[in-house]
């Protein structure tokens, strides 16, 4: 009897260490991509090593929780001999984690209790747990159920259902406005809503003919005083002052205008 | 009065004339965000390029019917850059089948001098805007997600105010005379667009 539960214990045992190395290449593998090939790394292939590993994780859970294996729990572990040399043994078996099986060691690889910190926050929370009272620690355990039930619901139901609202939600957003459309093509196309004519408009001056401060104005003036020959050279200046000068000057100039324009060097 | 055909002018290596295959359409402020991520998923791996542009547009009133247009246009964010002169024909009416506005395009590069020089030809100042937006490319295709502002007071490019509240969106392609094949391209593209915004051949002389 013993010695079969030894044999199951031994074989049970391999087959956790076989386990175990097979996920801490794939740790070795992932994290070596990560520190050297991080520029070439893509998600899918980052959820791949991820997808690994948590398998990895699932068939050693499966091995623990099959009824053939022992319970690791009622083991015991005790180091028979410490010491401070090196054991070269050892040091194989461990590919050099492990050179010294020593009093540094036994506290960190032969721990059966949780952390000192991890033990802290577990009595804090089991507390706090107490504290809350039964009714209400009922109450929580409900709504979570109720939230992952319903987060379960949606996730399975058929995608069909789902697009259906989407699509409601999103037209009654439109997104451009056929009245703005036309409005925007009809300004870039011939200036709609943004000819210099407009009545509301400040005194801009801009259309040729009104007011004297134009940009258009004084080269108007100035090429008619260059077309008409014999005209005086104090023009030019004069013109653009003639808003300070009353009288004579302003109605003169007009009929100048009017006389060049009907030979004009340029056909218009 | 019509730009006399390009054969006629002297070819000293200048321009060839280009038609410009078009689709406009425009989108709401609020949705801009998603209509540039998507157009950053759909173009060019590229830098998202911004631009503000002062563009005046000068007529040349003839003695008969249809004055002559000449797009002049400036880089508000890049002042020292040449201006850029711009002939778009009428479009063409050919195909109805067809499914971008295709019109006769003539593109230069000017000095600073331009609006000097065209007043002094003889052209007046219709009516300018300023338009603030990105750009995004696609291969030939180019598209450019505007907002049109109108100059409030005239020269001033600092006191503007948006025409809309509407980005204007629009998918054009420069191909040499000739070439027809781009519409079936601009119209597959302009399908990865929807619903966002539907860009379609909208004809200017029917909002005249």
């Amino acid at each position: 009897m013993q010695q079969r539960e030894e044999k199951l214990l031994e074989a049970s045992v391999e087959s956790l260490i076989s386990r175990v190395a097979h996920l801490k290449n794939a740790l070795h593998s992932f994290i070596y991509k990560l520190e050297n090939e991080y520029e070439r790394l893509t998600w899918p292939s980052v959820l791949d090593n991820f997808a690994l590993l948590s398998g990895q994780l699932n068939t050693i859970n499966k091995l623990l929780r099959n009824e053939k294996t022992p319970s690791f729990r009622q083991q015991v572990i005790i180091p028979l001999l410490l010491s401070p040399d090196r054991d070269e043994e050892l040091a194989k078996l461990t590919e050099q984690r492990v050179p010294v099986f020593s009093h540094e060691i036994v506290p960190d690889h032969l721990r059966t209790k949780p952390d000192p910190e991890v033990e802290e926050q577990e009595k804090q929370l089991s507390a706090e747990a107490a504290r809350i009272g039964p009714e209400v620690a009922q109450k929580q355990i409900q709504t979570l159920n109720k939230l992952c039930s319903n987060l379960l619901e949606k996730l399975n139901n058929p995608r069909d259902d789902r697009d259906a609202e989407s699509a409601a939600i999103r037209q009654n957003k439109p997104s451009f406005n056929t009245a703005d459309t036309n409005a925007l093509v009809a300004a870039v196309g011939f200036g709609k809503g943004l000819s210099k004519c407009r009545p509301p408009g400040p005194v801009a001056p801009g259309h040729p003919g009104q007011g004297p401060m134009m940009s258009g104005g004084p080269t108007l003036q100035q090429v008619t005083i260059g077309g008409g020959s014999g005209q005086q050279q104090g023009m030019g200046p004069g013109a653009p002052q003639q808003q300070g000068q009353p009288g004579k000057m302003p109605s003169n100039i007009k009929t100048n205008i009017k006389a060049a324009s009907s030979m004009h060097p340029y056909n218009r | 009065m019509e730009a006399p055909p390009v054969s006629v002018l002297p070819i000293t290596g200048g321009t060839i004339s280009m038609m410009e295959y078009l689709l406009q359409g425009s989108v709401l402020d609020q949705a801009l965000e998603s209509l540039l991520h998507r157009l950053r998923g759909l173009c060019d791996n590229m830098e998202p390029e911004t631009f503000a542009d002062h563009e005046l547009v000068y007529l040349l009133k003839g003695q008969q019917g249809n004055p002559f247009l000449l797009r002049a246009r400036r880089s508000l964010s890049h002042p020292t850059v040449p201006w850029h002169l711009r002939y778009l024909g009428q479009p063409e009416v050919g195909d109805k089948s067809r499914h971008a506005l295709v019109r006769n395009c003539v593109d230069v590069a000017a000095s600073h001098s331009l609006p000097d020089f065209l007043n002094e030809m003889g052209f007046r100042m219709d009516h300018e805007f300023v338009a603030k937006g990105h750009i995004f490319r696609k291969g030939v295709l180019k598209v450019v997600v505007s907002k049109l502002s109108r100059i409030l007071v005239p020269e001033n490019t600092e006191n503007t105010e948006p025409l809309s509240l509407s980005y204007l969106v629009e998918l054009s392609v420069l191909v040499p005379a000739g070439q027809d094949t781009m519409s079936e391209d601009m119209r597959s593209f302009a399908e990865q667009l929807k619903p966002l915004v539907h860009l379609e051949k909208i004809d200017p002389k029917r909002h005249m």
